[in-house]
């Protein structure tokens, strides 16, 4: 485990490299939120309620808010992994001491740190400013596990999208398509409680809510019982797709020719 | 004039072979051209359950319903479309900028933009033309006069968009590598532009004429394929021909900048 926590450590100090770079990409969070501001208000005024599926303006807004932290912050390395595939430099990986998985794994975790923080600090003071205060802090713990689990199903989904390189010859439309499921079964972009009651029960059975939804849902209402629920489903998740990727990686090898070089 | 007249044929009759090329070329890889075109649609098709999902729940937004936001797709999307397969490299021209890959352009006896801009072709750029033309015959404002006028709206826009996207990349002259802050720009013009302009009001609605110019790009072309209004084709007209005067300044002052270590080689 030394070595990944080194190919880690490393990363985190790689991703300080460029500042105003990290910086820019965590400011995108301003843009969508601030969107988001103006079009939860016109909807929770046209209301004549101000709870809507069992949310306020303030909760739906800090839900988004996490929502909007987890989507900017995941890594996206399918498409690196399927370069890698395509022009055989994933021979150079092969041949190192470490599990190419696991060593996927460190670089985007530690990809992963600053760009989260930053993210969160710029969602947080618009948001504050815009509706209040955060939620209670004592769910910011339980949030933050929820969160790390479901950044190993996201790790896990985009690994699959990415080993499929082995199979075939272009994996950023899947890429695409899977961001647009985060987008909308994951409820990203409107949070799964203001969907009809068939669409939540899909949603909800599927493994891209447990990325979002579930965190950003527990940070804005954060209990025990919602807590422990939710991690025995990321649990069974990551499960299934880590034996998943393993199955995927093991064969893709068994695929794989490389020419010389 | 006659000169002129000449000149313009012959830039024109350039970008034509270039386009030719690049279709060529993506045409080249067929089953990466198609998945791509298929997954983009795809892609858009769910970004756009989000507006379906809401307007199930909330039917309008001050005025604007779900039809509404059928057309604005449709123009924004076609207009992003067009922009990309015929001008991809708009996209990423900072970092051509950055890594001195303009001195092949600059080498070349021809508009040194024009063909920066020209020389890539964004093939998912396909798909996203496909669906906004979808997008907009779905959106139950179609008829043949307002085909004319959803062209002319695309064609308005799509000039607005390559030229902010030449106005943020070229930042990079003077800022270094702003590729990252081009993006970020670009997510802001393409964000505002997808969302019904009614939300927004005093400063915010300024922003978006001028600054983050998404309003030229999404609601005002779309008001545009609905109904002909000479004020909101003039204000158009007009946006767009500033935004590309603007772009062309740009880029000239920031050409005066641009330092290489004469990077002259193949554009591939």
């Amino acid at each position: 485990m030394k070595k990944y926590w080194a190919i880690f450590k490393t990363q985190v100090i790689n991703s300080l490299a460029y500042p105003t770079e990290i910086m820019w990409r965590s400011m995108a969070i301003l843009i969508f939120l601030w969107v988001f501001t103006f079009l939860w208000r016109v909807a929770f005024d046209n209301s004549s309620t101000t709870i809507l599926a069992g949310l306020t303006l303030h909760d739906t807004l800090w839900y988004l808010m996490l929502a909007e932290t987890i989507e900017l912050s995941r890594p996206r390395f399918a498409n690196t992994i399927a370069q890698s595939v395509k022009d055989g430099s994933i021979a150079y990986l092969l041949c190192k001491p470490y599990d190419f998985l696991l060593y996927q794994l460190s670089v985007n975790a530690g990809d992963t740190v600053f760009r989260l923080i930053l993210t969160f600090i710029f969602g947080s003071a618009l948001i504050w400013r815009m509706v209040g205060a955060p939620p209670d802090i004592w769910g910011w713990p339980l949030t933050l596990i929820a969160f790390s689990f479901g950044w190993l199903i996201n790790f896990c989904l985009t690994a699959l999208i990415g080993l499929a390189a082995f199979v075939v010859e272009e994996v950023t439309p899947f890429t695409w398509i899977y961001q647009k499921l985060i987008f909308i079964l994951g409820g990203m972009m409107i949070p799964i409680d203001f969907y009809p009651p068939w669409l939540q029960n899909i949603s909800k059975a599927l493994p891209f809510s447990y990325v979002m939804y579930g965190p950003a849902r527990l940070f804005v209402s954060p209990d025990l019982e919602r807590f422990a629920t939710l991690l025995a489903g990321q649990l069974a998740w990551v499960a299934v797709l880590g034996v998943l990727v393993s199955v995927a990686y093991r064969r893709g090898l068994r695929r794989l020719a490389i020419n010389g070089g | 004039m006659e000169g002129k007249k000449n000149s313009v044929r012959r830039e024109l009759k350039f970008l034509f072979a270039i386009w030719k090329a690049n279709l060529q070329s993506a045409m080249e890889y067929r089953v990466a051209f198609i998945s791509q075109i298929l997954g983009m649609m795809l892609n858009n098709a769910f970004y756009f359950l989000f507006w379906v999902i809401f307007f199930e729940r909330f039917k309008e937004v001050r005025g604007w319903g779900l039809q509404d936001m059928f057309l604005v797709f449709g123009i924004t999307a076609t207009s992003f479309g067009v922009t990309a397969f015929l001008f991809g490299n708009a996209f990423s021209l900072s970092e051509v900028i950055a890594q001195g890959r303009l001195d092949y352009y600059l080498s070349m006896p021809r508009p040194v933009l024009l063909h920066a801009v020209s020389a890539r072709s964004i093939p998912s750029g396909m798909g996203d033309l496909i669906y906004g033309l979808t997008s907009y015959l779905l959106s139950g404002y179609f008829s043949w006069s307002g085909l004319g006028r959803f062209a002319v709206g695309v064609t308005l826009a799509s000039v607005t968009f390559a030229s902010f996207l030449i106005i943020v990349h070229s930042l990079t002259f003077w800022l270094g590598n702003a590729s990252a802050l081009a993006r970020l720009l670009m997510n802001a013009i393409l964000t505002f532009a997808l969302y019904p302009i009614t939300l927004f009001n005093g400063p915010a609605k300024f922003l978006l004429f001028t600054i983050v110019p998404a309003a030229l790009m999404g609601s005002v072309p779309a008001s545009l394929a609905r109904d002909l209004t000479w004020q909101n084709l003039g204000g158009l007209s007009l946006g767009a021909a500033i935004l590309l005067g603007l772009a062309m300044v740009v880029f000239r002052l920031g050409l005066r900048r641009y330092e290489s270590g004469s990077a002259i080689q193949i554009e591939v």
